[in-house]
Order: C-alpha cells, then structure tokens, then sequence
C-alpha cells in the first residue's frame, strides 16, 4: 500500500515498505539527499528532520509512521535558495567544513530557536546533544546559534 | 614590480561551498547515482585468522538480480607502501575479521546482501595473534609466513617474521651519555588505543567502466594513489583508471589509502553497468583504517640540571593484517619523539607490528599523537624526578636556532621557545579556573612538533577571457577548506582578481597532474606552490602582452583589482579581461602549469634507517594549555579551558585556520577522554556505531583560546605552513599531563575514560608492563642500526 | 531471504488489540520505533508485521485517576516531561524523560518501549518508575489487568502475543523525589548507572520512607531494598546516605558492556546515591 505523505509542502506517495527508514524514502524516492545517513542509529542526527513540526531522527522513523504526516527536509528550510537565519549566520561563523552534518544541524536549531527565542548558551548545547559534528569542535555552530537568537 | 613579487594572499575569505552545504544540495559520493545503477555489498571474514578452505558463489550468482560476482581470482595483484603485501581479496588465508572475501553487484542493496549470505563459505581457524606481545612472541604464529616473498618497494626497512618493518634512528653516543656519572635514568612506559576517524561520509564510490577505463567517482583524499592502486590491485595499466572526486564528506587521514574503490571497478566491468558501493556504519568501524594503537617506552639520561644527555625509545605500532600507512609512519618517530627538545645523543626504533586485526592507517598528525602524548609525560616525570616545574623544565630545553633532531637536521630559528613565552602571557592573564565543588583541578602545557608532509604536486591556472581563472589540480576538498579558502587566495592575489573569479576544478585523474593526495597539512603548501607558480606563469604572460598594449615594461606595471595598469597616480591601463582577450586572440588562450616536490632537507648521513624522510622541510611546533577537573569518586574529567599557541609561518586565513584548531583540539578531547577501541577474544572490534564509540558533544567542549604564531621560517608559498593537521597533536599529552598533575597518578594511558581514571586512582590500573619491549635497546633490533641486511 | 515486514496503523486501542491478537508471534507492537528500528545494527531480524500505535488515541493520554497518574504507553519522553514538570513527588520521572538520550529520541520513545524493551538495561523510566512504586496495565482483547511493574519486568519477555501494556500508573503521593543517572559524556550516552530516589519524611524531616531504585547496573532495574531499610528512620543527610550506599553496594553485580566494566557501575552507586539525596533540596 502506497504512503502518502506531505514532504516540504507538496503531496508525495512512497512505495516503499513501511519499514523502511524515512531517511531512505527521502534520499532514494524523492531524492532529497540533504538527509545524511551517517549512524543510522538516531546519535549522530544528520539524518534530522521534521515531522509535523518536530526534529525527528529519519532513519528511526519507520516510512510507515509518516502516513499522513508533514515532513520538512533541509531542502525546504531554504525556499527559492534564500538562506534562512540560522543558515545564513552559520555562513557568517565560517563554520562549516565537511559539512555532512550540517543539514541536520539546520533542522535542529531553526526548530530549537523558534521554541527557545533566547536561549542560553547551555540551552544551545543541549539542543545539540543529539547532533554529532566530527569536524568543527561545535564553537561556531553555538555562536551562530546564540547570534541568531541575539538578533 | 617583478613578475615573482609575492603578493598579498591573506584575506579572510570566506568559503564558497558553504550555502549548498547549509542547504542540503551538496552531492558527495554517497549522494550519487546513475540510472540503472548497480547496488554492491562486501563479504567479509567472521575470523581473525584461517585458511580458506571453500568460496563458492555459484548458488549467490543465481538469485534473483544478482549482476556480477568477484574474487581473488579476479584480482591478482599487491599493493602497499615499502612493502607489496596487501591483496584486495583474502586470497588463501583471512587475517583479520572483516577482509573482503566477495563482491557482489545486484539490482537492489537488498538482493545483494542476500546475494552474501548465499555464498557458500568455509575457513579452517588458525591461531590467531591479537596483539603486538603475542606477535612479538617467541615462536608466534606468522601472520604472513611468506612475508620474504612480498616485492619491496622501499629498500632500507629491517622486517622479520611479524615485524613488517622497522626503522632506526641513531645519533651520537646514548650508551656513553646513559654512563656519564652526572646524570640519572628516567623511564616511561605508555600505551594509547586505535582512534577511528568517524568521518560522517563513510567510504563510498560509483564506478563506471567505459571506452576501456575504470572511472571511479569515489570519497578520497588521494585520488592518484586510488587510480594507481586500484591498477595495481587489478593488474592493469594505471592508465585504464580515471579517478574524480566530488565534495568528501569528512576523511581526517581515513581516506588518505585505497578503500573499497576496487571492488565497484572490478563490479563494473563484470557488469557492464555502474555500480555503487558504500560501507555501512558497522562496515566502517570494522575495517576503518584506524590511528594505530601503540606501545612506547622512554628512556632519558638527565643531568640536575635538566640537561637531556641521552635518550632511547622503542616504539611498537601496531599496523594490524597489512602493513598500509604504519610502514611509512615508522619514519616519523623520529621527528615526533625527536623534535621538540635539544638532546644530546638519541637512538629510536619504531617497528610496525602485524597482528591478526583490521589494518590500521593514517590519523590527522599520524603518530604524532601518541609519541607527542608520551614523550610529554615522560617530560613531566623527568621534571618531578629532578624537583623542577615543568614549565620552567621545558623553558630550559626545548630546541632551538642550531638545534639537532633525532635524525641530525639541524632546525632552524627560535620558535618554540617565544611561542612558550606567548603561551606563558595567556596564562597570565586568566586565572585558574579551579573548581569548589571537591574535583580535583589540574593544569599543564606541553609543546610539540609536527611538519608539513610535502612532495609533488601539479597544478594549471587557465586564465579566461572574462577575466575569470580555472584552477585544475587533483586537490579534493575535505572539508578543511583549502580548495575553497587557500588556494583561489594564492590565485586571485597573483592575478589581482578577486578569490570568487577562480574557478577551483573538482579533482580528476584525466584532467590534473599527480599529486601526494590531500593530508599531512600539505594541501595549501604544496598544491599552492604550484598553484603559485601556475598561477605566476599566467601574470607574466598578461603583463607581456599588457606591456605591449600599453607601450611599458612590464616591469612599470601593477597588477591588482581586475585591472592592469602602469605604476603610479592615475596610470593608464586596461582591465584584466581586455588584457586576456587580447592575449588569447594574439597567441591562443593564456595557461599556465606548476609543480612542486619536497625540497629535501639535509640530515646527517648514518643517523636514518628504513626512513621515507630523513629530515622535516618544513617544521611546524605547537604549545597547548590545559585546564581540567576530574572527579575522583566517577573518573570524569572536564577541560575547563584550552588555548594553543600554533606556529602557521603565515596565516593566508585566519578565520579558517581558527576553525581548524577548534575542530583539532576537539578531536583531539576525543582522544583523550572518549574514544575508546577495544577488540573481543575473537579479534572483533567491539564498537560498531555512534552508540559505543562516543565522539564529544556539544556540550562536551570548550572554545579553544587561539593565538597564531606568525614568521617561522617556511619553505612555503608566503611562508605559509599546513595548518588543519597539528591542532590534533599535542591534546592527548596536554590532558594526561593535566590528569597526572590533578591526581598525582601516574597517566601511561589513553583515553582517560572515566572507568580509566577511576581505576587509576582506586588503584586498580596495574603499572604497565611490557615484556616485548626488551630491557637493552639494541636487543629490540632485528638488526644492528646501519648494518647490511 | 525472508519478506518485508508489513505494516498495520492501529487507529483506536481495540483495533490494535484486535491486530495483535490476530498476529500472534508472528506480530509485535511498534509505537516510536527507535529500537525495533535499530534491529539491523544489532543483527536481529524483523517480526514480520507490526502493528502500529501512533494513531491510538488512548495511548497518549495522561490523566488523573482514582488516586494515581494514569500515562498512556504511548506517550513520549518529551511529552511526559512537559506533562509533569514541576511536581516534586514526580521529579524523578520528568528528569528520566527529560534527559535520556537525545531531543530528537525523546520526542519518538515513547514510554511504553522504554518499559518492554528488555535488552535495554540503561533505560532510564525503569528505575524512576520503579522507585515512584508504579502498576502497570496489560490490555489484551479479553480485558485488562494492572501487575506491579517489578513484576511485569520478571514476566515481559514471556508475555503472551495479543497483550499490550496500555498504561503506567503512578500513586499520588507527597513524597519528593531525584533522578542521577551518570553518562560517561556530559549527555547523550545511556548512563553507565542510574539511582532514582523517592523520600517522604516525618514531622521531624527525618526520613519516613525511601525508595530507591538501581538501574543500568546490572541487566535488569531493581530497587536497592537494603539501602531503603537503612535510611528510613534516618536523618536527610546526603552524606550519610552516601556511607550507607558504600556499605550496601556490594549487593549488585554489574554487568560488564562495551563501555563501561561491571565493577565501574557498582563503584559509582555512592555518589549517584549523594547526588541523589542532594538533589532532593
């Protein structure tokens, strides 16, 4: 049975097996790779995502339990590629580098800083807990974080 | 103004790739695919040691969507470094628990793997020599009984049996020094783990077979080695075999060797079709070529003075089932646990251990970790032994203008000692952050050394007619921002064009000339070098034809913000894109080609053996400071504060270097508290994901205090130095020497999880002992240092 | 090569129960997912069909009744940390929810999976509900039962196909309670060792009654019995709760795991019993 699901605002329908992790779906079916699948265990967060609003771990998500539902990808966080706030201040933070993690760090705190207007610096690091980053030593993706909120 | 004038290339550029990569449109290899694409999966040994005795695919052929099957038979050749032991299949005999038995191709990933369970099996267990002591063992079992027959690439290397190579490092008289009356012996042991590199990107490639060649798309720092490897691997000519390589995401050393390229090229052709291939989490913490664990002991002859008369070292790597990167990183022992201190006579021997585990590879500062860990602490105990303060005991000996290293280069200038003093000024000026919450508060600073890995590179600028330039070289971005920040930096300042106006071309084999690959902090180094001199070929040919246009020399003219003009007030002049359209009209579009190769510093005839370096071009130092808590009742430790001090010779980009010193320094916490690796009974690494190997966290960090030392001497475009590898260097010894100096325990190991460091002060951590580390240094020698083989 | 699993979305707790009974073996419940989807990892095969919860309404409620908290098994970590913020008595449970794991996990687990997994030794509501003296309430299509969660952790692995644990609940009581639970990093591990802790004192502010719960330690969450009886009648005092702990904890066995060894777990009981205590003020 075909899942119909709302993806970035637009009506998709996915064949696959409902449990096939939502990651899988979104990166082979609708191909929106933004999604990594870097741990495929729901500690590294680079597969993140929003479903009806809230960061999810996709490769957790069985394609099942997206029937229905709204998902948000990275891609659609940046509509007509126009950088959203936290996007653009990450720009401005130089902080990226490989930055496979950063599609889920994106979702994360946009989601985070719409909750949390003014967070403290702490608050932002444990918004991150489950968001893994191998490159950056996180400094600048927290900076980023608190000047968006500062702003 | 000469053509060669350097020019200005410090900016603070910011990267280009930044956007897509925020926004989810970045395509690295696991991001890529192709109509009608294959899907493969690697069968891999559940033992560490057997022969095989059965590998039968026929039933796995048949199933449903299954492509192409290959093995040993369809790859007959050897590769490796100094020594051509490494085939791409377990051929007859499995020597760790993952090699690569079988590779099939199939419709989907599904009918691939069920393809892996079909194929019928059966190997006959060997004893298996799990660790360096056993394999140092008398009468150990060989892991490669017929290591003489393997064709070596290198000659000068001492191997034997389970010794894959050994290399030596004499110079001056250490028995006499070790004799003097003045002077007492001070001996450390230690012991450090493997470190995975957990590159979010996992190994992956696409490989496509057309026209007669193998085209790999694949997630490397090496292209070349990748082309030339998979040639090797394969037996045919490097030729056949085009490497490309999109954005990478993450490498850190991982993907500094062959992977798992081979097996789609070999799928490929077997198919007809592309095939993709990409390691699972589980497939990379197994076969990861992980920082190597290591076994070090130190011996120091020291005057009451601190004076260090002698010194000897043994140094066991362990390289795992294949020799790999272990063999080459041998050779720098000497420049790890040489270099930061002046000593007056010195012997080290670092010997590369085969054991039946996953091989093991290069690391970020490869080597330089552990030895850097080990020789600091050794420092430390030399210092509590003769009652000095550390500090004060570094300020005394670190080395200096006219100093030697180990191997008798002779180093230039003072650097560490003013990079001390600075370090010793941020001290200053913050307070210690002890704790009041009863956790014990230690500190310390150490020093290290590191060095720009460099060797050739080639680049070609073509200089467009709009004023834009392409740069063509093999350079991959890895995420340090080289490509990105670097090296369009270096071109658009030789052509007074803006950074944004030079196109950077993805790595490709076909297109670009060879190149060490990315690692080694040499990227910015040596493919700028090349870049430069490219990048000055193209400036001397537009100022020629400039000179013509506007009836000057083109030494009158000034070349800078788009434009070219005669020196002085209101010079009359065209812009770059009038100049470049006419060149390109009068003589056919303007090129221009670099190349760069190590220089070759001297060292001291006699002093190197079984070396692939004798001396460092290019010495990088650094001073780390550390501020931690520990928990004595749960072993936690916490940095409270960190700040390093980083020779750079010259910061082309300082926002850029910054980062890569935050995400070192953390990588190296990672280290030194949490990253731990431990192989079961069978041979099997135990941790398989994110969920057992624990990287820090956000919350487990702190921002890294930086201060860049600048005007070391560099043989360098600019006087620049590799800047993204020695952040990692020396934060395992900053934090076991402020462990040590928190808890008065004696720290010979790494990482300090908490169970470690609770054991440590409940006193249940035995001291270490190595009995495969022989009491008189000669005897841990398969050969004399400087005999005939 | 077996098929894939199928999949049934369960809109009300009568269909699901209905769908499970129907299944029997060869059917399990899925509700967030977050660890029947990571079976690949650990090399376990898949039912082959699950019965989805997310769409029945009466797993996510939480509600007062008859003297007790009724949470419905579906409910998250993060919504059950919301629901109870800020009542003493069940601090112990909001700070399990609130901080196992990571954000995006807590917003998919939901309590009903923390409580039948029966692998997962570190997980966090076991012992903070086994110290807050919690029932829980098996549905299956002939009725309902509600068993002692102590006993329902003895039975779950035995628990016959068609039973669901619906609910949790939790006795209203004016105790105060405290969660320490110790990751090896700052956050985000599974805790190497759980206390979970619930205290009512008398008029004197001594301690009437303790109850206290040890998780992660060993395979299974049990209360820590011996150190209850020491403590009640005794003052409320951080320190000495710590010196009864050193003397008691040689009782548990911990279980040796790739990241932490046995005896490492057992060491630290002390001070997460302190820490405990200490968070109680």
């Amino acid at each position: 049975m075909p899942i119909d699901m709302i993806v970035n605002g637009e009506a998709k329908q996915s064949a696959a097996d409902p449990m096939t992790p939502l990651v899988d779906v979104l990166r082979d079916e609708f191909h929106l790779t933004g999604a990594k699948p870097v741990c495929r265990e729901g500690f590294c967060g680079a597969c993140t995502v929003l479903v009806d609003g809230e960061p999810r771990a996709a490769c957790l998500t069985p394609a099942g339990l997206a029937q229905g539902r709204e998902i948000g990808t990275v891609e659609g966080l940046s509509a007509g590629g126009r950088l959203n706030p936290v996007q653009a201040s990450l720009v401005e933070h130089d902080a990226v580098q490989c930055g496979m993690c950063f599609p889920g760090m994106v979702v994360t705190l946009t989601h985070f800083l719409a909750q949390t207007p003014r967070p403290s610096r702490d608050q932002v690091r444990a918004a991150l807990t489950g968001n893994a980053c191998r490159c950056t030593g996180y400094e600048r993706i927290v900076a980023a974080a608190l000047d968006v909120a500062g702003a | 103004m000469s053509i060669t004038t350097p020019v200005d290339a410090v900016m603070e550029f910011r990267r280009r790739d930044a956007g897509d990569k925020l926004t989810g449109r970045t395509r690295y290899t696991i991001d890529r695919g192709a109509p009608g694409m294959l899907h493969a999966a690697v069968l891999r040994a559940e033992v560490a040691s057997g022969r095989l005795v059965k590998l039968d695919t026929s039933k796995a052929a048949a199933l449903p969507g299954v492509r192409a099957i290959a093995t040993a038979a369809d790859a007959p050749g050897r590769v490796g470094i100094g020594i051509a032991d490494h085939a791409l299949f377990a051929q007859d005999r499995v020597r760790y628990v993952g090699e690569p038995l079988a590779a099939v191709a199939a419709d989907t990933l599904e009918q691939a793997q069920a393809a892996l369970e079909a194929i019928e099996v059966e190997i006959a267990p060997l004893p298996a020599v799990l660790t360096m002591q056993d394999a140092l063992a008398p009468n150990a079992p060989l892991i490669h009984p017929e290591w003489q027959d393997y064709e070596v690439l290198l000659e000068g290397g001492a191997r034997a049996g389970n010794v894959a190579w050994e290399a030596t490092a004499v110079r001056g008289d250490v028995d006499a020094a070790f004799a003097r009356p003045d002077v007492r012996i001070v001996e450390s042991t230690f012991r450090v783990g493997r470190q995975n590199h957990m590159a979010f990107e996992p190994r992956a490639a696409v490989a496509r077979y057309e026209e007669g060649r193998f085209h790999i798309e694949t997630s490397t720092q090496v292209p070349w080695t990748v082309r030339n490897a998979t040639a090797g691997f394969l037996g045919v000519p490097a030729s056949q075999v085009r490497v490309t390589v999109p954005p990478v995401g993450g490498a850190f050393g991982l993907k500094f060797d062959i992977a798992i390229e081979p097996f789609a090229a070999l799928l490929a052709k077997l198919s007809g079709r592309s095939v993709r291939l990409v390691n699972s989490r589980e497939e990379e913490m197994l076969t990861c070529l992980f920082r190597e664990n290591a076994e070090i002991r130190i011996r120091s002859a020291v005057t009451p003075e601190g004076e260090i008369a002698g010194r000897e070292a043994v140094v066991l790597m362990d390289c795992g089932a294949y020799g790999g990167e272990q063999i080459f990183l041998t050779t720098m022992t000497a420049h790890t646990l040489g270099g930061n201190y002046r000593v007056g006579a010195s012997r080290l021997v670092s010997r590369a251990i085969y054991t039946n585990t996953a091989p093991n590879g290069a690391f970020r500062a490869c080597n330089g970790v552990y030895n850097t860990f080990a020789l600091e602490r050794h420092t430390d105990e030399i210092a509590a032994a003769l009652g000095m303060d550390p500090l004060e005991f570094r300020r005394r000996n670190v080395l200096g203008d006219g100093d030697l290293g180990a191997t008798g280069q002779k180093f230039e200038a003072e650097v560490l000692r003013p990079m001390l003093e600075r370090m010793e000024a941020l001290r200053a000026a913050a307070p210690p952050r002890r704790p009041d919450d009863g956790r014990l508060y230690g500190r310390a600073t150490t020093v290290g050394t590191w060095f720009v890995f460099t060797g050739p590179s080639a680049a070609t600028v073509n200089m467009n007619a709009d004023a834009s330039a392409t740069l063509v070289t093999s350079g991959v971005e890895i995420g340090s921002g080289s490509m990105m920040q670097g090296l369009p930096q270096i071109v658009a300042a030789t052509l007074g064009i803006r950074p944004e106006d030079v196109v950077v071309r993805q790595a490709d084999t076909d297109a670009a000339g060879y190149d060490v690959g990315v690692g080694g902090g040499r990227q910015t180094v040596s493919l700028g070098a090349a870049s430069l001199q490219a990048a000055q070929e193209v400036r001397g040919k537009l100022l020629a034809v400039a000179a013509r246009m506007l009836d000057a020399s083109p030494g009158d003219l000034v070349m800078q913000d788009g434009r070219i003009e005669i020196a002085g007030p209101n010079g009359a002049g065209f812009s770059i894109a009038e100049v470049a359209a006419r060149a390109q009209a009068l003589n056919g579009p303007v090129a221009g080609t670099g190349a760069s190769a190590r220089k070759g510093v001297p060292s001291l005839p006699g002093c190197a053996v079984g070396h692939f370096i004798d001396a460092l071009d290019i010495p990088v130092f650094a001073v780390h400071d550390c501020e931690v808590a520990v928990d004595p009742e749960t072993g936690h430790v916490e940095v409270l504060a960190y700040r390093v001090v980083q020779d750079v010779g010259r910061a082309l980009n300082r926002s850029a270097i910054g980062g890569q010193i935050q995400g070192g320094v953390v990588q190296g916490l990672g280290y030194a508290l949490h990253e731990e690796v431990s192989i079961d009974a069978d041979g099997r690494i135990r941790q398989n994901g994110f969920e057992t190997y624990r990287v820090p966290l956000a919350s487990d960090v702190v921002p890294v205090e930086v201060e860049l030392y600048e005007g070391a001497p560099s043989l360098g475009p600019f006087g620049i130095k590799g800047a993204g590898e020695v952040p990692i260097l020396n934060v395992g010894a900053s934090v076991a020497c402020a462990v040590a100096n928190a808890t008065g325990a004696r720290v010979q190991e790494l990482p300090l999880t908490p169970p470690r460091v609770l054991a440590l002060l409940l006193g249940r951590q035995p001291e270490l002992a190595f009995p495969h580390i022989l009491p008189a240094w000669d005897d841990n020698l398969l050969r004399p240092h400087g005999a005939q083989p | 090569m077996t098929a894939s699993p199928s999949f049934y979305a369960a809109s009300s707790l009568p269909a699901a129960l209905d769908a499970l009974a129907e299944c029997g073996a060869e059917g399990a419940p899925l509700a967030g997912g977050t660890w029947i989807m990571r079976a690949p990892i650990r090399h376990e095969p898949l039912k082959p069909i699950y019965v989805g919860l997310g769409g029945v309404p009466e797993l996510t409620r939480i509600e007062e009744t008859d003297g007790a908290l009724a949470i419905g098994a579906g409910v998250t970590h993060s919504a059950l940390g919301e629901a109870i913020a800020g009542r003493p008595e069940l601090r112990v449970l909001a700070e399990a929810a609130g901080r196992s794991a990571n954000p995006a996990i807590r917003r998919a687990a939901t309590l009903g999976g923390n409580l039948c997994t029966a692998d997962f030794a570190a997980a966090d509501l076991v012992p903070a509900l086994l110290c807050l003296d919690a029932e829980v309430e098996i549905a299956a299509r002939g009725g309902t039962e509600r068993l002692p969660l102590a006993a329902f952790l003895d039975l779950r692995q035995s628990l016959e196909p068609g039973r669901l644990l619906t609910r949790v609940l939790v006795p209203r009581s004016a105790a105060f309670s405290a969660h320490a639970r110790l990751p090896l990093r700052k956050a985000g591990d599974y805790p190497t060792a759980i206390v979970s802790l619930s205290i009512t004192r008398d008029a004197a502010g001594r301690i009437a009654q303790a109850r206290i719960a040890v998780g992660s330690v060993e395979t299974v969450a049990r209360r820590w019995t011996r150190l209850e009886a020491a403590l009640a009648g005794a003052p409320l005092d951080a320190e000495a709760a710590h010196h009864m702990a050193t003397e008691l904890a040689d009782e548990f066995v911990g279980r040796d795991g790739v990241e932490a060894p046995g005896w490492y777990r057992v060491s630290v009981l002390p001070v997460l019993v302190r820490r405990a205590v200490i968070a109680l003020h």
